[in-house]
């Protein structure tokens, strides 16, 4: 066993052993998921999660093939399953009197209230600007689209039953514009139907909460880990004077600080395995973190937030000092980071912590290879920024990783 | 000294902290197969020694010839053949006994057997118990096996029984005394006199970052020049009582109630501070008489108790 696998092993069984570490690893994002799917939504076979959504259907013309389409979808949505349980929406529709602007305007209200988490518009002359543009599309004439042919999904930023609604509303959107394209034979064309919003591809329309949350959990648990995990073994050590013991062999920092890696991605498998089983098997999650991106995000991740944790280990002086710069980083760095809240209409200064954040890429980058979200930024952006971390982490790191304090 | 007889050979050895000197120019040689111990207070640069000598620190100026390879500082090829016990015990609480030895097994490029370094240092009983569940003796031992692990030429013991009951003292004492017949060569530093001078071949004592006295215990304290040491507690002494006794000896120190007479001829002086006590009707409490150790030779080199 050489130096390095003998740190690995040894920050792997020290962990396990010690009942506050195997806490915070495994216990309590577990405790989370459990408690955040039980506050958000009712899960598995009991029907999930239900969302009050509204549809105002504006469209006055003719045809109304695609208006109805998607009316009878949301109606579809909103009918009582057949294996029993709550249905997935909760539909609210004009009443036939309601003048259509007013109605929207006080259901808009009502969803920065919380009263509704989703109002969607179809909009006047909506099946006609579809219908025309399919036929462009399969006379090869180029796009014919107007604004006309756009849904308009409303949603409240930072609420997440509203989000998550949103998400499920563009999901079922999704699966529909494929079958339209299909029969138009035009399924290398982007979309028949747009909306407004984010789309949200992938997946299928199955998706739930428990599978937009579980991504989440299990990147906030690396994060957590790295963060808490990596500075607390090595500086807690330093203070007990193991660092010192270890710096008189040859195994040198960067074995080190490679074993310290290979140990700690090791306990953050073990915790991936648990979180995804608990969601898999006791929560009914059906994302799948089996593509090659997944695996590689998750990686990634585990990777970044470790070297995150060394930055904080080579620069704090004691271990209560490495927690306290844990702390000061912990609740910015997670909610920066458009994980758990939307970043749009943030101020400069903040929408710049979001862009060095490196949560936020990875965040995006494994719900999309997860396809739970459409991600906007590049994938070099994706995995550029978190590799640059882990670059310039390690290299201070390295260099500035004492066994002892500075005198 | 001839070279191939020296494992260490440190010279003008220099390493400050802003205005302070921590190591101020020492130079010594480390015969091979001996123990070398360093001697000094709290502050006197030993620490800052040993750790440039275990690499942990790099010196400000000054060589070390260390194996017969000069060296800017000690590197990792050097520390191969290098063995260190700790002051305290420095392990992960929640490993096992077995699994430190294994641990520190990993480090090295040649290691011997895990089950006989837990004989070495008898803890073989004790191999599945968690580090945090030792006590400080087994830790100690512990640590004495995980600083041997690698058969080492050259072994470092820092300060090895502070803080450990006699009993457990004299199993390390055992264990250096098994490695110096196995022709290791230990650097040691310690607090206890006792310790120095039944384990040491040769001292150097430090003061203020510099050497300020070295030999084999015994040339230092016949150095000295006194043949013994009568010390005797007696409450309530004037200043001028005391001066009666200053003409029968060669030197005498008070501490508190206790009075040392330093003599270079016993018998005569013995009767002297007894006819001195009738006299003055002076109840002498816990008389002794012993050698001159190495505290003394550190008092009179500097006018402080090692301790102090």
């Amino acid at each position: 066993m050489s130096g390095t696998l003998g740190v690995a092993r040894t920050h792997l069984v020290t962990a396990l052993r010690e009942r506050v570490t195997l806490f915070w690893f495994l216990v309590f994002p577990v405790f989370l998921l459990v408690l955040l799917s039980a506050v958000f939504g009712r899960i598995g076979e009991q029907g999930g999660v239900q969302f009050e959504i509204t549809v105002i259907d504006l469209d006055r013309g003719q045809p109304r093939e695609f208006s109805d389409l998607v009316l009878g979808l949301f109606s579809e949505m909103a009918a009582p399953p057949q294996e029993g349980g709550e249905p997935l929406f909760l539909l609210t529709l004009p009443p036939a009197d309601a003048d259509p602007v007013r109605f929207l305007d006080e259901e808009r209200r009502q969803l920065q209230r919380g009263g509704r988490a989703a109002v969607v518009v179809i909009p006047d002359g909506f099946s006609r600007a579809v219908t025309a543009r399919l036929g462009g599309l399969a006379s090869g004439t180029g796009d014919a689209a107007d604004d006309a042919a756009k849904l308009r999904i409303h949603y409240s930023q930072g609420t997440v039953a509203s989000e998550m609604a949103a998400a499920i509303i563009e999901q079922m959107l999704a699966g529909v514009d494929r079958e339209i394209l299909r029969r138009f034979g035009a399924l290398d064309e982007e979309r028949a139907i747009r909306t407004e919003t984010t789309w949200v591809g992938g997946g299928d329309a199955e998706t739930s909460y428990i599978d937009f949350l579980l991504p989440g959990i299990i990147l906030m648990g690396f994060f957590t880990n790295g963060l808490f995990g990596i500075p607390g073994s090595i500086l807690f050590a330093r203070d007990r004077r193991v660092l010192r013991r270890y710096w008189v062999t040859p195994l040198g920092v960067p074995r080190y600080l490679l074993g310290l890696s290979i140990g700690h991605l090791a306990l953050c498998a073990l915790q991936f395995g648990l979180i995804f089983g608990i969601g898999r098997f006791a929560l009914g999650a059906s994302v799948s973190f089996r593509s090659p991106a997944a695996v590689a995000f998750l990686a990634l991740a585990a990777a970044t937030f470790t070297a995150l944790g060394f930055l904080i280990a080579s620069l704090a002086r004691t271990g209560h000092a490495g927690m306290a710069i844990a702390n000061v980083l912990n609740m910015p760095l997670m909610f920066l980071s458009g994980l758990f809240f939307p970043i749009a209409g943030l101020p400069a200064a903040l929408v710049a912590i979001i862009r060095a954040n490196p949560l936020t890429y990875l965040g995006e980058g494994l719900r999309a290879a997860v396809g739970v979200e459409a991600g906007t930024t590049s994938t070099l952006l994706l995995v550029g920024v978190p590799l640059l971390w882990i670059a310039v982490s390690s290299a201070i790191a390295v260099r500035k990783l004492r066994w002892d304090v500075a005198r | 000294m001839n070279d191939d007889r020296v494992v260490l050979r440190v010279q003008e050895l220099r390493k400050h902290y802003g205005e302070v000197h921590a190591v101020d120019g020492i130079s010594f040689d480390v015969p091979r197969s001996s123990v070398f111990t360093m001697l000094g207070p709290n502050g006197a640069g030993k620490t800052t020694t040993l750790e440039i000598l275990e690499g942990v620190r790099e010196p400000d100026g000054g060589t070390l010839e260390l194996f017969g390879r000069r060296l800017a500082r000690v590197d990792r090829t050097t520390k191969q053949r290098m063995g260190v016990l700790l002051q305290e015990g420095n392990f992960e609480e929640y490993l096992r006994v077995r699994e430190v030895i294994d641990l520190f097994a990993s480090f090295f490029e040649r290691a011997r057997p895990a089950e006989e370094i837990l004989e070495l240092v008898a803890l073989s009983d004790k191999k599945r118990a968690y580090v945090k569940n030792l006590s400080g003796g087994q830790k100690q031992r512990l640590a004495l096996g995980a600083a041997l692990v690698n058969d080492p030429e050259l072994v470092f013991l820092d300060e090895p029984t502070t803080g450990l009951d006699p009993q457990a003292r004299r199993n390390i004492w055992s264990i250096t005394d098994d490695l110096r017949a196995a022709e290791k060569t230990i650097i040691l530093t310690t607090h206890y006199m006792e310790e120095a001078e039944t384990l040491s071949d040769l001292v150097c004592i430090m003061d203020h970052g510099k050497i300020i006295a070295s030999g084999s215990p015994r040339e230092l304290t016949l150095g000295l020049g006194q043949e013994a040491m009568i010390e005797f507690g007696a409450e309530g002494l004037a200043e001028e009582t005391i001066a009666q006794l200053r003409g029968c000896c060669k030197a005498m120190r008070q501490a508190g109630d206790q009075l040392t007479v330093e003599t270079e001829d016993l018998v005569p002086t013995m009767g002297a501070v007894l006819q001195w006590a009738e006299r003055n009707e002076i109840a002498l409490r816990n008389m002794v008489v012993r050698q001159p150790n190495l505290e003394d030779v550190f008092l009179s080199l500097t006018g402080r108790r090692l301790r102090e």
